[in-house]
């Protein structure tokens, strides 16, 4: 035994294995305990990508995870309310054409070039692709020519005026790549951005790391983990002990508490999401006018705002927030009275009251659960009875929910800056089947804006198409919320109003 | 230790009925409608009379709503849930459990393999994926849990109907031209009670704990309905700011499991023959 020919004897094979060991355990554990470093950002996110295509989605969150890898032509500067290029050097609107001219000198993660070909193919992907669920933006999209490398024409139906607006959070994906892997692509994403893509668990981590051959500023970042933790108390425990470095939702209950903590900070940010009760005007009871009149008359948003915001956030009164382009000061909200609602459910033929159900994701919207509760409590002091459902968002916005046309009755946020992109993606005949909303004055209307160039003048058929859905009201305007955010105090961030958290624009403290 | 195993009885016994008389009479005990939302008044720590504006003796919830008044609802749903997921999973257990053990043969392999697929999940885990393909509902609930419940009361039936229809007063009683169906429920069925009765109330308690468990996913009963699984739910955002609202629907659950494994416990000291020769 441990003869002079053995390389190595017990000790030292104990000692060597020992050593291994702790090397092999070291790294998944490092991973943990030094989230805070120099090189990797973790965040801990409420929702995460459900698929790693890019385009099956329509969350603003989850355009805040793409953009790391793609990057889109347009991004808008919400400081001065008006658009910048990304990928795109220069646009021009010319009645039912549109032309960009691309930046040169651009590459995607697998070598090849950016050019006009490749924004032609991901707008067809966009517009195609069954699960695309971003493909209502360019249906009125007939033609693309690409005379050059570097220019793509976009010809609409009709003119279009609000067509950059369709293109903000449309992104590039490479057509080499597409032609190389066919089905397969998404598995091997390459964009343009200032990440590139590692891996990605279903549920678990998406890990990206560095472009270091970025067109653009290099980010500092070098790599960035992406981790869906649907549960509020769970993202906060998380932070709390070092698991993630930037978390998204913080209850505002625990404003409080993470303010006054060490490491952490609360980054908190009026957010461009207006939240609200949307009514599908095709299922019943939604269908009579009179009912939905009722709901409006039942709901007090201030209520939510000061006991369950602790008074974060920003009531809308009419139908879009003041700081939005195509607002109407001389729009005003229903006023808080339960008493009419009442007599106009009674006009609507229920005396005796009405049942309804109300939908919900909890983890999606922050305290969505007990905001529903409260609606419900209010609603039924109008004389209509709520039963709430809740839902897992991906259930909830998926062809079974939201945007089948499947669910009657709604809380949902989106968020915009212009008016049009709320009222088009909801309210306009035929766009998606959220609502089910058809009036042709207001469509009449929408498309007017739409084609209108002139900014001052679209803005003011906007403020007449908003007096229309005012009367109509297929929804019940709430409130904008502070987008409130927790991350480690080495982190310098500033949080966008959209809801996008980009690890480009974050720099570590040493 | 007679005294000790009474006791265990009666306490077990004593919690169970303080229990159904909160459910019973829940209108009449509640302080407060248990939906009633004062959001002005929302998370206020327990309060005792004379104390503040109304008193609140566990406090109010998130939204306003008096936990005490909850709690007393919630037992409702508690032992509405518990006993009837108990009785009816008891009666397909039994059932299936008598025939399989009666006739034996293929009864006996079809309905063998049939709890063998069940007892193959994980009892939690079949009811969480019940009440996902069926969705969320009180009936929902009760027929999830019973789904996932009535393999126990199966298997321990055939046990015991296997080893009682070789007993001598069975045999007698088909020897002087009893039917099958008249032996089964004359005198092999009653039999099986004592051990039936002793699996119930074990099943009960953990029915109870699966009904909170689900209703905490937001699998349970719709949320307008209060439980305690769903108070714990809703108050653990809370549990660094108003710990109450956590504490003590927490604190229901276990004196209710305990009581009912108490009761479940001293039943089976007295029932179980092994035990009753050591008197």
């Amino acid at each position: 035994m441990g003869g002079k020919s053995s390389a190595i004897n017990r000790r030292e094979f104990l000692k060597r294995g020992a050593l291994g060991l702790g090397a092999l355990a070291a790294s998944p554990l490092a991973r943990k305990s030094w989230a805070a470093s120099k090189d990797r950002v973790t965040i801990l996110h409420g929702i995460g990508p459900d698929s790693l295509n890019p385009y099956a989605h329509s969350a603003s969150p989850t355009y805040g995870i793409w953009q790391h890898i793609y990057e889109p032509l347009v991004e808008v500067d919400y400081a001065r309310k008006e658009f910048y290029g990304v990928l795109a050097e220069s646009w021009e609107f010319q009645g039912k054409k549109w032309v960009f001219r691309l930046k040169k000198g651009i590459r995607f993660h697998n070598g090849a070039p950016l050019t006009s070909k490749d924004v032609v193919f991901s707008i067809n992907r966009m517009k195609n692709d069954k699960a695309s669920l971003q493909r209502s933006n360019f249906r009125d999209v007939v033609e693309m020519q690409t005379p050059d490398d570097h220019t793509v024409i976009i010809t609409t139906k009709t003119p279009k005026a609000v067509f950059l607006d369709r293109l903000h959070n449309r992104f590039m994906m490479s057509k080499a790549a597409a032609d190389k892997y066919g089905d397969q692509v998404d598995q091997h994403p390459a964009g343009t951005g200032p990440y590139k893509f590692v891996s990605w668990e279903r549920g678990g981590n998406l890990v990206m790391t560095r472009n270091d051959d970025y067109w653009g500023p290099k980010a500092e970042i070098k790599e960035v983990v992406y981790r869906k933790v649907g549960e509020d108390a769970a993202r906060v425990a998380g932070l709390l002990a070092g698991q993630g470095d930037v978390i998204n939702n913080v209850p505002v209950d625990e404003i409080p508490r993470l303010g006054s903590h060490p490491r952490v900070r609360v980054e908190k940010v009026a957010g461009l999401r207006m939240y609200f009760l949307a009514m599908n005007v095709t299922l019943k009871p939604f269908d009579n006018k009179f009912v939905r009149q009722a709901v409006n008359y039942c709901i007090d948003p201030q209520a939510i705002i000061k006991y369950i915001y602790d008074g974060n956030g920003y009531m809308v009164d009419g139908p879009v927030p003041s700081h939005v382009i195509g607002h109407n000061p001389n729009l005003k909200r229903y006023p808080n009275d339960p008493k009419k609602a009442r007599e106009l459910l009674a006009k609507a033929g229920f005396s005796n009251g009405v049942e309804v159900k109300l939908y919900f994701s909890p983890d999606r919207y922050p305290k969505a659960r007990e905001i529903c509760q409260v609606i419900a409590d209010q609603l039924l002091k109008g004389g209509i009875k709520t039963e709430l459902v809740s839902q897992e968002f991906v259930i909830f916005w998926g062809k079974d929910g939201v945007n089948g046309g499947k669910l009657p009755f709604y809380y949902v946020g989106r968020p915009f800056i212009d008016t049009d992109t709320l009222y088009d993606q909801y309210f306009q005949s035929g766009v998606t089947r959220r609502i089910g909303y058809s009036n042709p004055e207001f469509d009449r209307l929408m498309k007017e804006q739409q084609a209108t160039g002139d900014q001052k003048k679209r803005v003011a058929i906007l403020q007449e198409t908003g007096r229309i859905l005012m009367e109509d009201v297929p929804f019940v305007p709430l409130y904008n919320l502070a987008e409130v955010y927790g991350a480690a105090r080495n982190i310098v961030w500033k949080a966008r109003p959209d809801e996008k958290i980009l690890t480009s624009e974050m720099k570590i403290k040493s | 230790m007679a005294g000790a195993r009474y006791l265990k009885i009666w306490v077990g016994g004593a919690i169970l009925l303080t229990l159904l008389v909160c459910g019973l009479a829940a209108p009449y005990l509640a302080p407060y409608d248990p939906q009633e939302q004062v959001l002005e008044h929302r998370l206020r720590p327990p309060t005792f009379a004379g104390q503040g504006p109304g008193p609140h003796w566990l406090g109010t919830d998130n939204l306003g709503r008096d936990i005490l008044s909850r709690i007393i609802y919630g037992s409702r749903i508690s032992l509405l849930v518990g006993a009837t997921t108990v009785i009816l999973a008891g009666l397909l257990g039994c059932l299936l459990g008598a025939l399989a053990g009666y006739f034996g043969n293929l009864t006996d392999e079809i309905i063998s393999k049939i709890t063998e697929i069940f007892l193959a999940f994980p009892f939690l885990l079949l009811a969480i994926a019940l009440m996902a393909f069926l969705g969320q509902g009180l009936v929902n609930l009760i027929v999830a849990l019973m789904m996932s419940r009535w393999v126990q009361y199966c298997r321990v039936v055939r046990g015991e109907v296997l080893s009682l229809k070789e007993r001598d007063f069975v045999v007698a009683a088909r020897a002087l031209g009893g039917r099958d169906l008249y032996v089964l429920v004359r005198h092999v069925v009653p039999n099986t009670l004592a051990s039936v009765t002793v699996i119930a109330t074990f099943a009960m308690a953990i029915v109870i704990i699966a009904e909170a468990s689900l209703s905490f996913l937001g699998l349970g009963v719709p949320t307008h309905i209060p439980t305690w699984g769903s108070m714990l739910s809703e108050g653990r955002v809370y549990m660094y700011r108003a710990p109450w609202l956590t504490i003590f629907p927490g604190f229901a659950i276990f004196v209710t499991v305990f009581g009912i494994n108490l009761l479940g416990d001293g039943l089976r000291d007295i029932l179980d023959p092994k035990l009753r020769g050591r008197r």
